[in-house]
């Protein structure tokens, strides 16, 4: 590891301070660390550099260096290579800072490593309890927002479809991760988490936004409103000893004693494991068809009893 | 493949050489604490910073890093004046933790400035583009989170997940967190007297009182996994691929898998929350072995058959 950390830091500062592009064969016979080697094995060990350089967050461009195409040189711009400074405070440090090691992201405090590249991260005073784990695979994650932001489509596998995506945003919510976009057919959600196989385009700026596009829209509703089934209202009537749990799950004021509540169904089988989660503590009094599905759902359930 | 350690000691090396360079030069102590930095690691990477530079390699061509006496010194190293851009994981770790915080409630005023002038350096439409709801439906996190600062005891009426019953006990919070997308509240709970986590929707009424408790100096960490205890009630069941859901929602064991159905076991310290589950999972589930929790679905369906009659 050693010999790779100088390599790279070698190789780094000859792309920065090299004028023009430069070739693999330039870096092979003037950077410290790449001589002596094979051709076979001179040219595993660029390819792996350069794969550490994009992972550092280093822009290195390849370009021809003749007008037929024939010989390829590396670069890196070094205005290009400096973070832009967003010009922060020293009291939004420190709220960063606090920020930064109160959420965990794909098991990590990812944002801790954002703020060493933006001078380190700052001490702070007193204890705070808070703390929010955002799960999910950081890597997958992180690849879908640099499509998002570089406007890049996006390709992977999902419950053994594979599926094409322009994608405008991400969203966290009840505890998973989704990603929104335009797929072949429409406006699509999908679960991170259940995304395999990822690969973004190398062509950016594909696709445009749609004017007024929103997460938030589409992440804004209780499962039993996002589906396509005909909308309906049903009513609910909770037992006064879950009541309030209900009303908190609603929005509603903490009623006194028992709630009778309507909602907007747009996906029954939502619906239906809501209410029953509550166990006979509550009962939908409308619409009959739902009504009509929960008690063929229970006598289904009785039916597979040993 | 690169282990991601090479990556993050280069990226760390990266960022601490221009903050060294701007200040010129900086107490050892500070930079440990600044970034992350064990000495014996600091020592090792100034060590590596001091043999690479410019091609030649010559004394003339190499940068300088070192400690004197207890003051890191970087020098000679121009090209490194600036830290290399944010990569987009690193970009979506730091705006959604800000993003997170605020989404709580508890932002101060420049936590809400930072996002903002984060979100415009690195991506000036992300407030359109991300967002992260790790909201609460009532203001018990707020509550809680100030009683576990203060260490004051509080009082909640709390609605058990496993058994499906309310009680009253006194707890000590020592910790308010949110995973998976629910709260908890993790403390002392006076009732058992033993270390216990809490979910917050579950709280009907809290009363936060003026006793003050000690906060262990370590607190376990937050965490949700259910154990399983000798008194469970044990049950096996088949799930049918339209009911696989409930492998990332209940702690089970998953004991075979097949394309048609895989096989469960569920423990749970009452039967009523297997019984709920197979109510609600209808043909898609079907229970394999534990005769009470039957017995329970019987009971239970019957009556809600008779509610829907």
């Amino acid at each position: 590891m050693q010999n790779v950390v100088e390599r790279v830091l070698n190789l780094l500062i000859y792309l920065l301070e090299s004028p023009t592009p430069v070739t693999a064969e330039d870096v092979r016979h003037t950077v410290l660390g790449y001589d002596a080697q094979t051709d076979e094995a001179f040219h595993r060990m660029f390819e792996r550099d350069k794969d550490v350089l994009r992972r550092l967050g280093v822009p290195l461009s390849r370009r021809a260096l003749d007008a037929w195409e024939v010989d390829y040189g590396y670069t890196v711009d070094p205005d290009e290579y400096a973070i832009p400074d967003p010009g922060l405070t020293q009291e939004e440090r420190v709220a960063l800072s606090v920020a930064a090691r109160m959420v965990r992201l794909g098991g990590s405090h990812a944002g801790l490593d954002a703020l060493l590249k933006l001078g380190g991260i700052e001490r702070s005073v007193g204890l705070e309890p808070l703390g929010a784990d955002l799960g999910a695979e950081a890597d997958v994650l992180g690849s879908l927002f640099g499509a998002i932001t570089e406007r890049r489509a996006v390709e992977f596998e999902y419950r053994d479809n594979t599926r094409q995506l322009d994608p405008y945003g991400i969203a966290h919510r009840r505890g998973h991760w989704y990603v929104v976009g335009a797929g072949s057919k429409g406006e699509r959600v999908y679960r991170v988490d259940r995304i395999e196989k990822l690969t973004v385009s190398d062509k950016s700026g594909t696709f445009a936004k749609p004017k007024g596009f929103d997460v938030r829209s589409l992440m804004d509703l209780q499962p039993w409103e996002a589906g396509s089934d005909p909308e309906v209202e049903a009513t609910i009537r909770f037992d006064s000893e879950v009541a309030w749990w209900a009303a908190r799950t609603l929005g509603l004021e903490k009623p006194e004693g028992e709630l009778v509540a309507s909602v907007p169904v747009a996906n029954r089988d939502a619906l239906v494991g809501w209410v029953l989660s509550f166990g006979d503590a509550a009962e939908v009094l409308e619409p009959p068809e739902i009504r009509e599905e929960i008690r063929t759902r229970i006598e289904a359930a009785l039916e597979k009893l040993p | 493949m690169t282990s991601s350690r090479t990556v993050s000691r280069l990226s760390r090396i990266l960022a601490l050489i221009p903050y060294v360079l701007e200040k010129q030069s900086a107490d050892v102590s500070e930079i440990l604490d600044r970034f992350d930095y064990s000495e014996d690691q600091l020592t090792r990477d100034l060590n590596t910073v001091f043999v690479c530079g410019l091609p030649g390699y010559g004394p003339g061509d190499l940068m300088e890093a070192y400690i004197d006496e207890d003051k890191v010194i970087i020098d000679a190293a121009d090209y490194f004046t600036r830290a290399p851009r944010l990569t987009s994981t690193e970009a979506l770790g730091l705006l959604a933790a800000g993003m997170t915080v605020v989404g709580m409630g508890e932002a101060t005023p420049a936590l809400e400035s930072a996002v903002r002038k984060l979100t415009k350096a690195v991506m000036p439409e992300a407030s359109s583009a991300l967002v992260v709801d790790v909201g609460d439906e009532s203001d018990n996190v707020g509550i809680l989170r100030n009683a576990a600062a203060d260490q004051r005891v509080v009082r909640i009426t709390y609605r058990s997940v496993g058994k499906e019953e309310t009680t009253d006990r006194d707890i000590e919070p020592w910790t308010v967190f949110t995973t998976l997308g629910r709260w908890y509240v993790m403390g002392h709970c006076r009732l058992v007297d033993d270390h216990r986590t809490f979910r917050v929707d579950r709280i009907r009424d809290i009363e936060v009182t003026d006793e003050l408790f000690e906060r262990p100096k370590r607190v376990p960490d937050p965490g949700v996994g259910y154990t399983a205890s000798e008194d469970d009630v044990v049950c096996t069941i088949d799930l049918y691929p339209k009911a696989l859901w409930v492998l990332e929602y209940y702690p089970v064991e998953v004991l075979r898998q097949s394309s048609r159905s895989t096989r469960i076991r569920f423990s749970a310290p009452d039967a009523e929350v297997p019984a709920r589950l197979l109510l609600r999972l209808g043909r898609d589930a079907k229970l394999v072995k534990g005769i009470e929790v039957a017995e329970r679905v019987n009971d239970l369906g019957g009556r809600l058959l008779i509610a829907y009659q």
